[in-house]
């Protein structure tokens, strides 16, 4: 295990060796390198795998879940053991045609039931907690372009955290734009150009990287035409702005989105059936939106949760912090199908699916095998997972 | 070995520093009369308030429409309260417990449970018991309905207070274990709420109620205490952990001293803590009056509300009508802070969670709405520079010196040592 106290001077002595800029941000930004896109979708709360892609076959599940479980008649089936859940209907056209891949049973060891502790592992690819960069701040720091990554949203995850940097999140494209009052944007230059130190130093820093971004979208966003109605959600609206993006050609390789609301202690089928249609609605318009503008060859999605929930149910016809759970991919780029094995409901950890996948592995095939990057140098190890790029 | 507290009495700049961290900002004039007292008086001063309340505030959540609207009116109250109340540093302290002891009103819809817990934690703002404040925390509707202790019952358990009850708002992570958490779930049992149920109800008063018939009376062991354990006895055990000591001083030391709190001082702080048994009170004099406290300047990156709060103060409170303040306080949900909603029970992060593109962009927005829009306040005065940078000679001072009122102003707005407290 890394010694936390060693790490912490090592990252002292690196940010001290870039002081002011960091290095990243020093190099030109040439060019990011690659056509391909990857959107990751962040289910906030821990989503419950188990009435996500549901074992409706198994009668351990129905037996752990007598209130909650999806009823075998409603499931839309994908396998003769594994059912989606209906909700997610709008995605069951990317089913048939071979390019929506379920990951089952994904987590990693000692699992964290924490959402705050877990989901900043899956954002550090590190289950040390040691590291405080995000796997995609490092992406960007490889590329050496800060712009090549972008969160749709109002704050920025730690998965885009680099080490003296993190990377845009853009709340809405139509508001991505500085409006000086008249006459301001000389004494604002002069002002920023004022020699700082400390936090008032990553201001300015900040402002000027936000002068350069809000440039180069607003040159580029005018080439989108919207190719598909989206469903009238923030998480949709959002998706829609991601397709805006990648229809600009502004650069980015890697987008991030959240959907929140996952944590179902109580009453859970009327929060998450709800949840997961919105997740499907806004994912399905999207997708019909990438191929009407002939885009969808070069986007993926991938989806995540911080954790599952426990098998059994609660008292509250709810569920509690499990471990490890189904991730999800979709787009043109991936290998259809059921990846890996469904959970064994009859041998649990402490009430809880046993993890067979790593979810390191997951990131690993989308790094190397769709972004073309050097996935041990993200990641800080190997890590091999299933073949879901087609 | 408590913080060493400061000698020299207050100059210009610590008097504009201090404000900036206990009221958000002040004007010139406020500052200078600060000037040449004793850190301890002022600290002593700022923390002797009463629940009095701003006189002539414009909104009033019991007269929405719909718990939508209700719950708006109650940002919009807060907002005002923040702004042009009489104890800046008793809501400074509510928003400080307010993002320690979360609750978020998308999930409690009921207005009067929401009322009641912003008063709790403006009663509790200073307290002298973190274990009184604690227990009143956990037995309030907002907690127990947005954390689902009300749903917690006998041989039917629900984890979800009792994990954040030590994850979150006392021990933090790694001095408990699943199973204290599971048995501290048993312990909780029987503590739910009656009345102000539901969308209709929900200007309804829910009332706290504790169901015998629904307790687990079995023995449990939590955190290295044996017996029938009750709830009460779960926030004494939890409360007076040495840990806890230590991770709610941390939090109060980001809220007045750093982002980045450096762990000596914040040992000091525990100690204080651990030796009055969890008395706020004393904690924070201590810190405000602290070498410690006035020698770190520029250390806090402003969130939104104290961004938009500050800006208003440091104007010197000028009127801003009924409607424009429901949209900053909307506002300031756009840059990552809506009141009484962080996106989850941990609360917000701040630092520089707060700043990116888009939060950018918003607080130059509103720099130019309160300084050069067509509403805009008048400023027949415009702030010293002391006052917007709490420096008297801040980086581009013969800029902004060169520069008018509004425009000088609106510029400081957008600098960064405005941004910083």
């Amino acid at each position: 295990m890394t010694n936390r106290r060693d790490f912490l001077k090592l990252s002292a002595l690196a940010v001290a060796a870039t002081s002011g800029m960091p290095g990243f941000l020093a190099r030109a930004a040439t060019q990011a390198g690659g056509t391909k896109t990857l959107v990751v979708v962040q289910l906030t709360g821990g989503n419950d795998g188990l009435n996500t892609l549901i074992p409706y076959s198994n009668g351990a599940y129905y037996a752990a879940r007598p209130n909650i479980a999806i009823p075998k008649k409603d499931v839309l089936t994908v396998t003769p053991d594994l059912g989606m859940h209906p909700a997610l209907r709008p995605l069951m056209k990317l089913w048939d045609d071979g390019h929506l891949a379920w990951m089952e049973n994904v987590g990693y060891p000692n699992p964290n039931r924490s959402h705050f502790a877990s989901m900043a592992i899956w954002h550090t690819a590190d289950p040390a907690q040691a590291q405080a960069d995000g796997w995609i701040g490092r992406i960007a720091e490889k590329i050496g372009d800060p712009f090549c990554a972008s969160n749709l949203g109002a704050a920025t995850p730690q998965a885009l955290q680099a080490s003296e940097f993190s990377l845009p999140s853009i709340d809405s494209v139509d508001n991505f734009q500085l409006k000086l009052p008249g006459g301001m944007e000389t004494p604002f230059q002069s002002l920023l150009n004022s020699p700082r130190s400390g936090e008032a130093a990553y201001l300015t820093r900040a402002t000027r990287q936000m002068l350069k971004n809000t440039a180069r979208v607003q040159e580029n966003v005018k080439k989108y035409k919207a190719g598909a109605t989206y469903p009238d959600t923030k998480f949709a609206s959002q998706l829609r702005d991601a397709a805006r993006l990648i229809a600009a050609g502004v650069g980015q390789r890697v987008i991030y989105v959240s959907l929140g609301g996952f944590d179902t202690h109580a009453g859970q089928r009327a929060e998450q059936d709800g949840l997961l249609g919105t997740l499907a609605g806004g994912l399905s318009a999207f997708q019909a939106d990438l191929e009407r503008q002939g885009l969808a060859k070069d986007v993926i999605v991938m989806g995540f949760s911080e954790f599952g929930r426990r098998v059994a149910e609660n008292g509250s016809a709810g569920t509690d912090h499990g471990k490890g759970s189904v991730m999800f991919a979709f787009g043109q780029g991936v290998k259809g199908g059921v990846h890996g094995s469904s959970p064994d409901l009859e041998d649990l950890s402490e009430g809880d699916i046993k993890y067979r996948q790593d979810f390191r592995g997951v990131y690993a095939e989308a790094l190397t095998r769709w972004l073309n990057l050097d996935a041990r140098g993200i990641l800080g190890g190997t890590f091999t997972g299933p073949r879901w790029i087609a | 070995m408590p913080l060493t507290p400061l000698s020299r009495p207050l100059t210009a700049e610590d008097a504009a520093h201090f404000l900036r961290r206990t009221a958000f900002g002040a004007t010139d004039e406020q500052i200078r009369a600060l000037v040449g007292q004793k850190a301890q008086d002022v600290a002593r001063a700022a923390l002797t308030f009463d629940q009095s309340v701003a006189p002539g505030n414009p909104f009033d959540p019991l007269q929405g429409a719909t718990p939508g609207a209700a719950l708006q009116l109650g940002r919009g109250a807060w907002l005002y309260e923040l702004a042009y109340g009489p104890h800046p540093l008793r809501e400074k302290l509510a928003l400080t417990w307010s993002n320690h002891f979360v609750i978020a009103t998308d999930k409690v819809r009921n207005v009067p449970a929401v009322v009641d817990y912003l008063n709790l934690l403006r009663r509790h703002a200073a307290t002298r018991s973190f274990e009184r404040f604690t227990l009143e925390v956990a037995q309030s509707p907002a907690m127990l309905r947005y954390l689902d202790n009300d749903q917690n019952r006998k041989g039917k358990p629900n984890e979800n207070f009792s994990r954040e009850l030590l994850e979150l708002f006392t021990t933090g992570i790694g001095a408990y274990t699943e199973n204290d958490v599971r048995e501290g779930a048993r312990a909780l049992t029987g503590w739910t709420f009656q009345g102000g149920r539901g969308n209709k109800q929900y200007l309804e008063q829910p009332r706290f109620v504790y169901q015998p018939q629904q307790h687990d009376d079995g023995k449990k062991t939590y955190l290295g205490q044996s017996g029938a354990l009750k709830g009460e006895d779960i926030i004494r055990i939890a409360t007076s952990q040495p840990t806890t000591a230590t991770f709610v001083s941390r939090k109060l030391h980001r809220a007045f001293l750093a982002d980045t709190p450096d762990d000596a001082a914040v040992k000091s702080s525990a100690e204080t803590w651990t030796r009055t048994k969890g008395d706020v009170m004393a904690v924070l004099t201590e810190l405000l009056a602290s070498e410690a406290f006035y020698a770190s300047r520029s250390r806090i990156i402003r969130s939104p509300i104290e961004f938009l709060v500050g800006g208003i103060r440091t104007l010197g409170q000028p009127k801003i009508d009924a409607r424009s303040l429901l949209n900053l306080a909307g506002t300031a949900g756009r840059m990552g802070q809506v009141l009484l909603e962080p996106d989850t029970v941990k609360g917000w992060d701040g630092g520089r969670e707060w700043i990116n593109d888009t939060t950018l962009l918003l607080r130059m927005q509103v720099a130019a709405a309160l300084t050069m829009g067509s509403k805009a306040p008048n400023l027949d005065t415009p702030p010293s520079l002391l006052a917007l940078t709490g420096q008297e000679r801040p980086a581009g001072a013969v800029l902004l010196s060169s520069l008018k009122g509004r425009q000088r102003t609106y510029l400081s707005l957008i600098s960064p040592e405005f941004q910083l407290a």
